[in-house]
């Protein structure tokens, strides 16, 4: 989103396919209305952008289909509050407003040449799917890459037409966890960060990127820490309520840092100068 | 010994078995004081206690449940302590209440409207007058002209709950028919004019939420109704109507609760007669069901019981 | 300040003066309102100017209205297919030409806050910059400060010009106008402005004898305010704080707000809103998760906003301007300077 225009002025989209990833999580397809608006927006890895129901507001989402593929924007929405909840009862070709891209994004061009280790739980596999692709669009800019993903039940993975895909691709490695035992589960169980404890992959040329709901940070950035990773070798990403999405309503501030413009892409080496207060 | 002094003698000696005990001392001028939280022996120095303790320090005993405190209470402030106590949202044993037996506050606004005191030099206090220095001369107001409007109708000068009471029990002295004297004013206009009023008035409110958030009982105030998404009481424009709409809300879950401590009112940036919305309703549930909010624990609030018939209330000429 | 001809305007012009750009412009000038409460209204010749004191309100509302309406929209079902609808979003931006008379210098350096976020920022806000551009500024100077003032240990004066058009000082029957920008100098050329001859001399002595004490030393808070980020330091000093926002509704730089939609059938209107940093509601997660639980984290963001992260940012700048409101409302008379005072001498 450049500065010419109002930054509070939503383009108009409308919803194309929705996917049921999992019992609470949907991801819409969004084109916007006008035809130029559309080809000429521009977005990078990990950009995020408001949707808006009008008559109820908006709520913000990383855009999680990655610049490389361009038919769409891809949003995956958990139901949490009022507007998600409204989200989810929207079908293909209802409207929809889209105000973005807003905020930094993953440091691409400092990771080439690294090994890439995704770490993802539920939900908070949305930015790292964007990236994940992105890179595979660009795979020889990238290392040996693995994604390490888990979810509190097979049903609660989302993207499993991709992960399907990303199983059988031989330039990647997927690792998959549940919380538990599952009948029918055949793969990993554990939660995220012992299952990481075990894989103990070496630090030695790798980016970590990691993203879920906020005790899975915790203790994954603790088990990373185990392992050796160093403070600037984790990527994360943060979540704060936002309202203006650029920077001005105040309520997404760390200190000096607005999550909605100077984020939600962090490296621990970078969430460590600021206050305390997460 | 004086009151002061019983106060600073009972908070040292209860000190000790206490996180802290909140009482005042003096503010950033003469004219102000301000809550004291004394949290060691050190603390006790600094304790006031003179008509500027305007401050109903029950409001911070809600968020304090849990946690062992002291607290010093006027008559009216202790009221607030006992309507906690009958909606179970603190619990006496956490408390020790050192009482004042109080011959009334200050209204800053009062003062404030006779008198510019932005550039005031000195304030003292005398029995029954306040002397207050502005570059201009010497000022001297009758205490009486000046004392909150609650005060001048207090039937409950000594507190009606406490564990150590800082002098003797002092009777109510005042006259009970001036409380509702500006109510009453209000009332003898016509529907559309008390409308007006009301509206000029409110008009001013910039829903900045200081009289809720200054109510001891006002307790589910981060949940507030004003603001809640989910249903969606209230419009958040800035209009007189919602304005309207945001002080009737308040003022009807205190129906009943309200112990006229006059807080709300107090906090107002913008002197908004808040209070007088109150007290019309304190009125309606003394007429209606006999009941003062705050004078009993023992007590259930009118409108947190249900009776089949209610001696008062005729219903459909029944 | 551009070196212009001084002008001088009589007391007794200001009425006419102001029914004159009446015509063009919306003009607001203090007006008391109650015995305590002095607001700007539009200018209304049977109201009365109340210039001589602080108004309860600074005049940020004028520019950024407590609720303003950013986007209408209107949803149309398609006709042929009742499961269709389209969404209609217009812009509402409204900024007359207007005229605030009669500001204090910590309330039109109050702005500059303002500016250097909403208008000088990574993002503009195009509400707020069409109204300040569409806005002139006219600053009578001060002559005593109140017991609550403190504009001189945040940068300012009572003589300052910083967010001003004009500045206006108080001499023997009027005041010296001065004009500091070129929207000030359009503003001098009404008749109601006559030669200043010796009046100049006057106002230049008047500004020299006002002063206000420099009471806090705030070098270094910014780092300081981090320092101590962690300790008790702030349950101790929030204690007595009841989290009742007053203080950042009146503030002139407070700049928080939310944004909410306002519907009516089919059609409604986005507005934006005055929100404030000591709501517990202002940072709480769908999820139930709060970053600022409590008054406490609440205050020390306030504070480390106004006096550490801004500074930071903007180069210096408090956000504050020292108007000492924040003081005067304060059901528990919190004092933010003897905050910044203990802030400065903890640990």
């Amino acid at each position: 989103m450049d500065n010419s225009g109002n930054p509070f002025l939503p383009d108009i989209g409308t919803v194309g396919k929705v996917i049921h990833e999992a019992p609470n999580i949907k991801s819409l397809q969004v084109v916007l209305n006008d035809q130029h608006r559309m080809q000429s927006f521009r977005f990078e890895p990990g950009q995020v952008a408001q949707l808006s129901i009008f008559g109820v507001g908006e709520a913000t989402f990383v855009i999680n289909s990655p610049p490389t593929r361009m038919e769409y924007l891809q949003f995956s929405i958990m139901r949490a509050g009022e507007v998600t909840e409204r989200l989810h009862q929207l079908k293909e070709a209802d409207p929809v407003g889209v105000r973005g891209p807003l905020g930094n994004w993953f440091p691409y061009e400092e990771m080439k040449g690294k090994d890439i280790y995704f770490i993802g739980g539920g939900i908070g596999m949305a930015p790292l799917r964007t990236l994940l692709l992105f890179m595979l669009d660009n795979r020889e800019d990238y290392g040996n890459i693995t994604l390490l993903y888990g979810a509190r039940s097979p049903q609660d993975l989302c993207y499993k037409e991709e992960l399907k895909d990303w199983e059988g691709r031989d330039d990647m490695e997927l690792i998959l966890t549940v919380d538990r035992e599952f009948p029918d589960w055949d793969r990993r169980v554990g939660l995220v960060p012992n299952v990481l404890k075990e894989l103990a992959p070496s630090p030695e040329g790798k980016v970590a990127v990691t993203c879920g709901p906020p005790i899975m940070i915790r203790f994954t950035l603790q088990a990373l820490d185990g392992l050796g990773f160093k403070d600037d070798q984790v990527i994360t990403t943060l979540e704060r309520r936002m309202k203006c999405g650029i920077g001005l309503c105040g309520r997404c501030n760390i200190g000096t840092k607005y999550v909605c413009t100077d984020g939600p892409v962090f490296s621990l080496a970078q969430l460590k100068e600021l206050p305390p207060e997460l | 010994m004086a009151i002061l002094d019983k106060l600073k003698d009972g908070v040292q000696r209860e000190l000790e078995g206490l996180e802290f005990v909140i009482g005042w001392e003096q503010g950033y001028d003469p004219l102000h004081a301000s809550p004291l939280f004394i949290r060691t022996p050190g603390d006790i120095d600094r304790l006031i206690w003179n008509p500027l303790c305007v401050h109903n320090l029950a409001s911070y005993l809600p968020s304090l449940k849990g946690r062992r405190v002291g607290i010093l209470l006027k008559g009216c402030d202790s009221r607030s302590v006992i309507q906690l106590l009958q909606e179970g949202l603190i619990k006496r044993e956490e408390i020790v209440i050192f009482g004042i037996p109080c011959r009334g506050v200050v209204d800053l606004s009062k003062i404030k409207s006779r008198i510019d005191t932005s550039q005031m030099r000195a304030v003292s206090l005398m029995d029954d007058a306040v002397v207050i220095e502005i570059p201009q001369g010497r000022e001297e107001i009758p205490l009486d002209d000046v004392l909150a409007t609650k005060c001048l109708s207090c039937q409950y000068p000594t507190p009606l709950i406490y564990d150590h009471l800082a002098g003797e029990v002092l009777p109510p002295q005042r006259p009970t028919e001036v409380l509702y004297k500006e109510v009453e004013v209000i009332e003898e206009l016509d529907v559309q004019d008390r409308l007006a009023h009301w509206e000029r008035e409110l008009d001013r409110c910039i829903r900045c939420y200081a009289c809720r958030n200054a109510c001891p009982l006002c307790v589910c105030q981060d949940y507030c109704a004003a603001e809640s998404r989910n249903p969606r009481w209230l419009s958040q424009r800035a209009g007189v109507s919602e304005k309207v709409m945001w002080h009737i809300m308040h003022a009807l879950h205190l129906a009943g609760r309200c112990t006229d401590c006059g807080e709300c009112e107090r906090a107002c940036p913008m002197d908004i007669p808040i209070q007088r919305i109150r007290r019309k309703i304190n009125k309606e549930i003394k007429e209606l069901f006999g009941y003062e909010a705050g004078v009993n624990p023992e007590d259930t609030p009118p409108l947190y019981t249900f009776k089949v018939e209610e001696p008062t209330i005729q219903e459909r000429e029944w | 300040m551009v070196s212009r001809e001084a002008r001088f305007l009589a007391t007794d012009n200001i009425p006419a003066l102001l029914r004159r750009l009446g015509n063009t412009y919306r003009v607001f000038a203090p007006v008391k309102v109650s015995d305590t409460i002095v607001l700007f209204q539009e200018f209304a010749e049977s109201a009365g100017l109340a210039l001589d004191e602080q108004t309860t309100l600074p005049p940020k509302e004028l520019l950024f209205p407590q609720t303003e309406g950013l986007v209408s929209y209107r949803y149309r079902k398609d006709a042929e297919d009742l499961e269709k609808s389209e969404v209609q979003v217009e812009e509402t931006l409204e900024a007359p030409p207007t005229i605030i008379f009669g500001v204090r210098p910590c309330d039109a350096r109050g702005l500059t806050v303002f500016d250097a976020v909403f208008t000088d920022g990574q993002w503009r806000d195009p509400y707020y910059k069409a109204r300040r551009e569409a806005t002139t500024i006219v600053t009578v100077l001060c002559t005593q400060p109140e017991s609550t003032c403190f504009c001189t240990s945040v940068g300012g004066s009572p003589t300052g010009i910083e967010g001003s058009d004009i500045i206006l000082t108080i001499v023997t029957g009027g005041y010296v106008a001065e004009p500091v920008t070129e929207k000030g100098e359009t503003l001098l050329q009404d008749e109601a402005f006559t030669p200043a001859g010796d009046k100049a001399g006057e106002a230049g002595e008047a500004r020299e004898k006002v002063s206000v004490e420099r009471e806090l030393e705030l070098d270094g808070i910014a780092e300081q305010l981090l320092d101590i980020f962690g300790t008790d330091f702030w349950e101790q000093v929030t204690a007595k704080c009841i989290s009742c926002a007053a203080c950042t509704y009146v503030c002139p730089t407070c700049f928080c707000f939310t944004i909410t939609d306002d519907t009516t059938g089919i059609e409604g209107s986005r507005i934006r809103t005055w929100d404030s940093c000591m709501f517990y509601l202002y940072t709480l997660e769908a999820s139930g998760h709060n970053p600022r639980p409590t008054k406490t984290e609440r205050y020390r963001n306030r504070i480390g906003h106004k006096f550490s992260y801004h500074p930071t940012s903007y180069e210096g700048m408090f956000g504050c301007s020292g108007c000492g409101r924040c003081i005067k409302v304060c059901p528990a008379s919190l004092d933010i300077r003897q905050v910044l005072r203990e802030a400065k001498a903890h640990g």
